[in-house]
């Protein structure tokens, strides 16, 4: 019986996990645009729905509706694969990511994490560095040359910024002596890490705008050189598994930051609840995500592999060395 | 300051982010600036200055008659070919044009025919509001020019208006102030 209820609980809790991560991308593409729109001094979308609140319905029935068009020359197989690889990772991450201890309901404790992984750190990057398969298999598969191009730089640019994110984390995990997430937002429960750890924090923001392929680090994606980069040739549903999956990815590095260098659910100066405060903390990031896509323009490809070798590398390196001596001393 | 402090200013500015800060500052604060957006045809319209070449019209003189003498100038000097004319003598033996067509689809609104008019009978007015589903429904007769709103008197306003899908976009309040279109600009 116990196992049942607890079986089914997990179940339920993935349910849940999958829904908000399928809907989260609306109401952050209307955010997106909205934010654009101001900064630009224009509006944003207006006209459907309160100030273009339900545009992003609008556009989620026109790309279920769009003709799912397969180029003729493509690899039929790794093309239809390439959108379920780079939307399955991110989703498969939040297994291992608390949103805070436990809530009880109905005199029961529930804990809001899927599961404590004593690895989950380790987890984490080992899944998203999956994702890239994704991108890699989509613009080959796509066989168009400003996919293949997109592709190529995806992967370059995957591999010079997954080293930093890895290293910057080090420190973050040398100061917990845990590698688990839950542990590691406890060990800030009186300090957060980014005062211990504020060149961490900064590596790993950089590398996590970049693993995301966000502004200023997009060239994947660069309308400018490339079309649309490795998903020109998507439409339809599978562009959107695609669009989904940015987005989610949005969401974990947020979700990440706010974990590993702002005490996660820990409150600070006012005491809300634990939850509220880590949403608040992560749409934080979130926004600066956005806000730095409207103010950047996009680093060319040689400023980004010098800034992911001969800058973050350096620094995470340092960073760890300097960590363990203050921490040996 | 010597040029090189100035150097070492520069360098401690980029270890520190100075200039990225600079830009989200900026960025940040355009955020909350008002949009200079006209919302054609939600919420706002704009009025044509009396310069705006918009429709045309055929014009009538001061016994109600139609100004145009059919010399067909227009129909030549028009670089779209567009107008056509076929004139007819009425029982005081005036000229006048039997048919007077223009095919707005081609027009470009250069305005040559209001300027070549000896007659100063056509002249290009204020609408410009006049978008179809058929090019067909373009070709306007003569009948329907007479018929067009004239120049703008004044010009320039933005009044209130809202979009009748049925008809058109149905003006609401009149202002006839000019509008400043750097209104909302925000410059720093
Ligand atoms: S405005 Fe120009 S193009 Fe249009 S009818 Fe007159 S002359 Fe022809
Ligand atoms: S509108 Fe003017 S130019 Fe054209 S036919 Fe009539 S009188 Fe001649």
């Amino acid at each position: 019986m116990e196992l049942i209820v607890a079986l089914g609980l997990i179940v339920f809790k993935v349910a849940f996990l999958i829904a908000i991560l399928l809907l989260l991308p609306l109401p952050l593409t209307w955010l997106e645009r909205k934010i654009a729109g101001h900064i630009q001094q224009r509006m944003g979308p207006m006209r459907v729905g309160w100030h273009g609140l339900l545009q992003p319905m609008a556009d989620g029935i026109k790309l279920l509706t769009k003709e799912d068009h397969i180029p003729a020359e493509a690899d039929r197989f790794l093309f239809k694969l390439a959108p379920i690889l780079a939307l399955a990772p991110p989703f498969v991450v939040f297994v291992a990511i608390p949103f805070g201890e436990s809530i009880s309901v109905l005199g029961a404790e529930i804990t809001l994490y899927v599961s404590n992984m004593n690895v989950a750190l380790l987890f984490v990057f080992a899944v998203i560095g999956i994702e890239v398969y994704g991108v890699i298999f989509g613009g080959w598969a796509s066989n168009s040359k400003y996919a293949v191009l997109g592709s190529l730089r995806t992967c370059a640019q995957m591999i010079s910024y997954e080293i930093p994110m890895g290293f910057a984390v080090i420190g973050v995990v040398m100061l917990a002596q845990s590698m688990s997430l839950l542990d590691i937002v406890r060990a800030q429960a009186d300090v957060w890490n980014i005062v211990y750890q504020p060149v961490g924090f900064f590596v790993f923001f950089v590398a996590g705008l970049a693993e995301a392929q966000r502004i200023p680090f997009d060239l994947s994606e660069a309308e400018g050189d490339l079309g649309a980069g490795f998903h020109t040739e998507y439409s339809g549903i599978r562009f959107a598994f695609f669009m989904v999956s940015e987005y989610a990815i949005v969401l974990l590095v947020s979700v990440l930051v706010v974990i590993l260098f702002f005490g996660g659910w820990n409150s600070v100066l006012v005491p809300l609840p634990p939850l509220l405060w880590f949403v608040l903390k992560v749409a934080f990031f979130i926004y600066v995500f956005i806000w730095f896509r409207f103010t950047f323009p996009r680093y060319r490809y040689d400023q980004l592999m010098a800034i992911g070798w001969k800058v973050l590398l350096p620094l995470s390196m340092a960073n760890i060395i300097i960590t363990g001596v203050l921490l040996g001393a | 300051m010597s040029r090189a402090q100035d150097r070492a200013g520069t360098w401690i500015g980029w270890v520190f982010f100075a200039d990225l800060a600079n830009g989200l500052a900026l960025t940040f604060g355009y955020m909350f600036s008002k949009p200079v957006t006209m919302q054609y045809p939600d919420k706002e319209k704009w009025l044509p200055y009396a310069r705006y070449r918009g429709h045309h019209f055929l014009k009538r003189d001061d016994e109600g008659e139609i100004k145009c003498v059919a010399c067909e100038l227009c129909a030549r000097i028009c670089p779209c070919d567009c107008i056509e004319v076929v004139p007819y003598e009425d029982e005081k033996g005036n000229r006048h044009p039997a048919k007077f067509e223009i095919d707005t689809a081609r027009c470009l609104f250069c305005g040559l025919c209001e300027d070549a008019c000896p007659a100063d009978a056509i002249a290009l007015g204020q609408q410009y509001e006049f978008s179809s589903f058929s090019s067909a429904d373009l070709v306007i007769g003569r009948d329907d020019l007479l018929a067009k709103p004239g120049k703008a008197a004044t010009g320039g306003g933005v009044v209130a208006a809202r979009l009748n899908t049925k008809k058109d976009v149905l003006v609401e309040t009149e202002e006839t102030q000019g509008y400043n279109w750097w209104r909302n600009i925000r410059r720093t």
